[in-house]
């Protein structure tokens, strides 16, 4: 077997040899010896680096990384202002609007939440996915024990707390319920308690408040009343038809199909347009802006519209119902057609395609999720399904911060190293070749620069100059500092290489010939130390880049919110954090580690391949 | 020889002060008046030309309105004061700490003595790993021990400390919750004696176990290279001809050489790790220097800072003084000064 495959081995071998012979003409044979002369140096290290695995490897990798963090905020650009209440220590996963199975077919109806969703079946059992964690104690998933035995007929999901009524018209209410969530009226109590039917029809829940409305058309409110305005107005109370709530208020739709502000603040709520007092048959809200559909299929919306939630796609039939996410809105028409606007920062607008056979049944949508249930039962979604490597403590995409801060990272250390290496390579140069006293003064220099104890010197300066300069001078004032102060240990380097080469016959030759000194040392000497200089550069890219992420982390470097892998570290030296929310620290971390180990194995296999002697040590 | 020490002194005098005026001329880059500053409690109880005149006459008292060089001298104590004394940092005068209303010497005498100790500490913890480790891995070159440590310390010099810090807090403080997280005495304890400072080390484990395993990747480096050039030298053939014990053969007469090019690595790194530890302690909350510094810094407190600036300069030239007296002493060919 063995022999069979040594034979085609050969062959292919004389094939390929054919084959160029054929093509490229006759190759010279070369014994070893001729071959090995016939190297250029060049080649020679090319060779030598290429013939150790671990530093291909690692340069491979690094270029990966390299390419990733370049290239990548041109697909995922970033938004340095950006930061979202709602979506705070997302762990990594994408099954934001995965629907358990169990559900589907069944489904009664379905509560959108900020990272997770709530689902009700027709035997009256509550199903909860996604992300639940409220904070590192409270889990909405942990749904209480009554909740599951009850046989449950309407839910609603707010901020951070679900409420469930069952069929006796009890409520449940659980989450975080630390500011009155679950504080129910007085009158609704006491009805209650009395075993009366409220007949609730609806039940809207948002930032830590929640709504009922009973089919008397009476509407409850409570929750936290310092954050909300969550008191209603005498002459809309009992008749109240529907209710849609926003971030801190909520809008009613009286039986008169009246689109009204029954709250008391005065807002750019309150400020409903014109001809929203009759006529009106369908309400919703975003976080900031409030939506009255009318009878004729056009709709009005106000309140702080700030990422295009007026702006309705064109359509051919009439809207019938709508309903309000957190930025954007989504519609059904009479022609079965779907319609989503506002921001897209998650794909929320972004419908997708469904066969033209299937009929939409009901739309669910809230805060970045949009569930709609055909009439066969299948659900159809789009929205945020989640992070690919979660969000950090305001919101923020890990993934996004991580490809944009190594690109500062990267280039803060590329461009400190050549600093570094322009500054050492002139200073080294100068005082290997003259010696004498520009030799002992810029020695002594390079001492003086040493001797600086490195990193409280950086942290001073960054302290005293950085704080009068912007956010963009800073990152320069980072990338010299760095430079200024890492270049003594090159230009020893260089000195001690321009010394030992200085003797040599070539230079001897150069100044016999009568070429200037400057261009000696620069055009003569220099390139025959250009191979230490070169691994010195690669070795002292990873420490810098090691410095300033170390500068950012003590919160002296590149500062808020321009993302660094440094930075991103800040504050993760909690137990919390390491432990309840570890995607934070882990994937700066590791792409971090990665990238600078991936850049001393390139150092090191250099060096190695440059001089074969330190390939013993 | 003498004569060699006594060069390097003054020429560490002189790089001294030189960095002590550059950092004095950077610390008055700060817009501060102290003379304001000492005025502001009894601003409302004065007229204005009162507190005018008071001000100016403060000013001219604290010697502010003086040419930069001569403000220095005062600092450094090499002229006398307005009050004709010498008062200066030769003097043992570091300043007043604004934040902790204190003098600097008081406030940072405690962070010293936890700052040197754990350096002093992590230093044996990882000589005493590194040294039988690189001897080791020299001796026994190209085996699987030698190259898994080649690999194991490019990583470990490759990481930054403070991930090393967040990785060993998760597995050995909140996985397995054998150590705190962070501070340097249990919350709420009043020990005294002995089980003060038992309490204190039980804190200090964890910062001290990373110290330890971060230096281990580049020391171990170090040891190695400098074994294995003592090892390829033709003393240790005529003493292995000579039929020399092996054990001998390495530790005495390889490795008494390869010590010398380590001493001055480790006199480097061990004071390279003061400035290292700033790290360390933000991230553990140990009331050390680093700790201090950057406190010192983020409240403004800059006449700390300064002072602890010098104590750095001091550690790091000190250091560079000892490199070079330790290559002098220890091989006769070097005695830089020619």
């Amino acid at each position: 077997m063995s022999n069979l495959d040594n034979n085609k081995k050969k062959q292919s071998f004389f094939l390929s040899r054919w084959f160029k012979r054929a093509f490229f003409g006759p190759q010279k044979e070369l014994s070893f010896m001729e071959e090995e002369a016939l190297q250029s140096p060049l080649r020679t290290v090319v060779d030598n680096f290429l013939s150790k695995r671990l530093s291909v490897f690692g340069l491979i990798v690094f270029v990966l990384v390299f390419l990733f963090v370049m290239l990548g905020p041109i697909f995922v650009p970033i938004d340095l202002s950006y930061q979202d209440n709602t979506q705070l220590n997302v762990a990594p996963g994408y099954n934001m609007m995965k629907v358990p199975n169990e559900l589907k077919g069944k489904i009664k109806t379905i509560a959108p939440g900020k990272t997770f969703g709530m689902g009700l079946d027709e035997n009256g059992k509550v199903y909860l996915w996604g992300y639940t964690r409220i904070t590192d104690v409270i889990d909405l998933g942990r749904i209480p024990e009554e909740v599951s035995q009850a046989k449950i007929v309407d839910i609603a999901l707010g901020y951070d707390h679900a409420v469930a009524m069952d069929e006796a018209g009890q409520f449940y209410v659980w989450g975080n319920t630390r500011l009155g969530q679950d504080r129910l009226p007085n009158d609704m109590t006491n009805a209650l308690r009395k075993g009366e039917d409220l007949n609730i029809v609806q039940i809207e829940a948002s930032n830590q408040f929640t709504a009922a409305v009973s089919q008397e058309g009476k509407l409850y409110l409570w929750g936290n009343a310092n954050l909300n305005d969550i008191k209603i107005k005498k002459k809309y109370q009992e008749n109240i038809a529907k209710v849609a709530t926003n971030i801190n208020t909520y809008l009613v739709l009286t039986k008169d199909g009246e689109a009204a502000y029954a709250g008391f603040q005065s807002n750019v709520y309150s400020k409903v347009p014109e001809g929203l007092d009759s006529g009106v048959i369908d309400i919703a809200a975003t976080a900031n802006t409030n939506a009255a559909l009318k009878e004729d299929g056009t709709l009005v919306i106000w309140g702080n519209v700030s990422k295009g939630e007026d702006k309705v796609p064109a359509h051919n039939g009439k809207i019938i119902s709508i309903q309000g996410g957190r930025y954007h809105y989504t519609a059904l028409t009479d022609q079965q057609e779907l319609l989503s606007w506002g921001s897209n920062t998650f794909k929320e607008s972004s419908v997708p395609e469904f066969s033209n056979g299937t009929t939409i049944k009901e739309i669910y949508t809230g805060y970045y999720q949009n569930y709609a249930v055909t009439h066969k039962g299948e659900v159809i979604t789009w929205g945020l399904k989640g992070y690919a490597l979660g969000t950090d403590h305001l919101g923020r995409d890990i993934l996004t911060r991580i490809i944009s801060g190594g690109r500062v990272t990267m280039t803060v250390g590329a461009v400190a190293v050549i600093i570094s290496v322009l500054i050492g390579v002139i200073m080294g140069g100068l005082s290997g070749y003259f010696g004498g006293w520009i030799d002992m003064v810029i020695m002594r220099i390079a001492e003086v620069v040493g001797g600086l104890p490195f990193l409280p010197f950086a942290l001073i300066l960054s302290a005293i100059i950085g704080t009068r300069i912007t956010v963009e001078q800073r990152m320069y004032l980072i990338m010299v500092v760095l430079g200024i102060l890492t270049w003594p240990g090159l230009a020893r380097l260089v000195r001690a290489q321009i010394l030992a080469q200085r003797e040599m016959e070539y230079v001897t030759a150069a100044k016999a010939l009568g070429v200037r000194e400057g261009s000696i040392v620069f055009k003569h000497i220099i390139p025959n130390v250009i191979s230490v200089i070169l691994v010195s550069a690669t070795l002292s890219f990873a420490t810098s880049m090691l410095t300033e992420s170390s500068l950012s982390y003590l919160g002296f470097g590149i500062p808020l919110p321009t993302p660094t892998w440094g930075n991103m570290l800040t504050g993760a030296n909690n137990s919390v954090v390491i432990q309840q929310f570890w995607w934070r620290w882990v994937f700066p971390a590791l792409i971090f580690s990665i990238c600078t180990i991936c850049i001393n194995l390139i150092g090191d296999g250099l060096r190695d391949a440059i001089d074969p002697k330190s390939n013993e040590r | 020889m003498g004569k060699y020490i006594l060069k390097r002194l003054i020429y560490i005098v002189i790089v001294f002060l030189t960095l002590a005026l550059l950092m004095y001329m950077l610390y008055n880059l700060i817009p501060t008046d102290p003379a304001r500053a000492e005025l502001e409690p009894m601003r409302k109880t004065l007229k204005p030309d009162e507190y005018q005149e008071l001000y100016l006459k403060l000013r001219a008292d604290l010697g502010l309105d003086d040419p930069l060089l001569v403000r220095f001298a005062r600092w450094i104590g090499f002229m006398p004061g307005k009050n004709g004394q010498l008062n200066g940092l030769f003097q043992g005068n570091f300043g007043y700490s604004n934040f902790y209303k204190k003098d600097v010497r008081t406030v940072i005498r405690d962070p010293i003595m936890i700052t040197a100790f754990m350096n002093i500490f992590a230093t044996i913890l990882a000589l005493g790993i590194t040294i039988p480790l690189g001897i080791k891995t020299a001796v026994k070159k190209n085996s699987l021990l030698d190259k898994s440590v080649q690999v194991f310390s490019i990583v470990g010099y490759s990481i930054p400390i403070f991930i090393v810090s967040l990785v060993f807090i998760y597995f050995f403080a909140v996985l397995i919750p054998i150590f705190p997280v962070m501070g340097t005495k249990t919350p709420g304890s009043n020990f005294s004696g002995l089980r003060y400072y038992t309490d204190m080390l039980y804190y200090l484990c964890l910062p001290l176990i990373v110290m330890t395993f971060a230096s281990l990747g580049g020391m171990t480096r170090y040891v190695r290279a400098a074994m294995i050039d003592s090892l390829s030298m033709d003393y240790v053939r005529t003493a292995r001809a000579k039929g020399v014990r092996e054990k001998m053969v390495i530790y005495s007469h390889a490795w008494r050489n390869a010590l010398l090019p380590v001493i001055t690595v480790i006199i480097g790194w061990f004071l390279g790790i003061f400035g290292g530890s700033v790290i360390i302690e933000n991230t553990f909350s140990i009331n050390g220097m680093g700790k201090l510094y950057i406190d010192g810094l983020t409240n403004n407190d800059y006449e700390l800072v300064l002072a602890m600036q010098m104590f750095y300069t001091i550690v790091s030239l000190v250091g560079i003084l000892l490199t070079d007296l330790s290559y002098g002493l220890v091989d006769p060919r070097v005695r830089v000064n020619k």
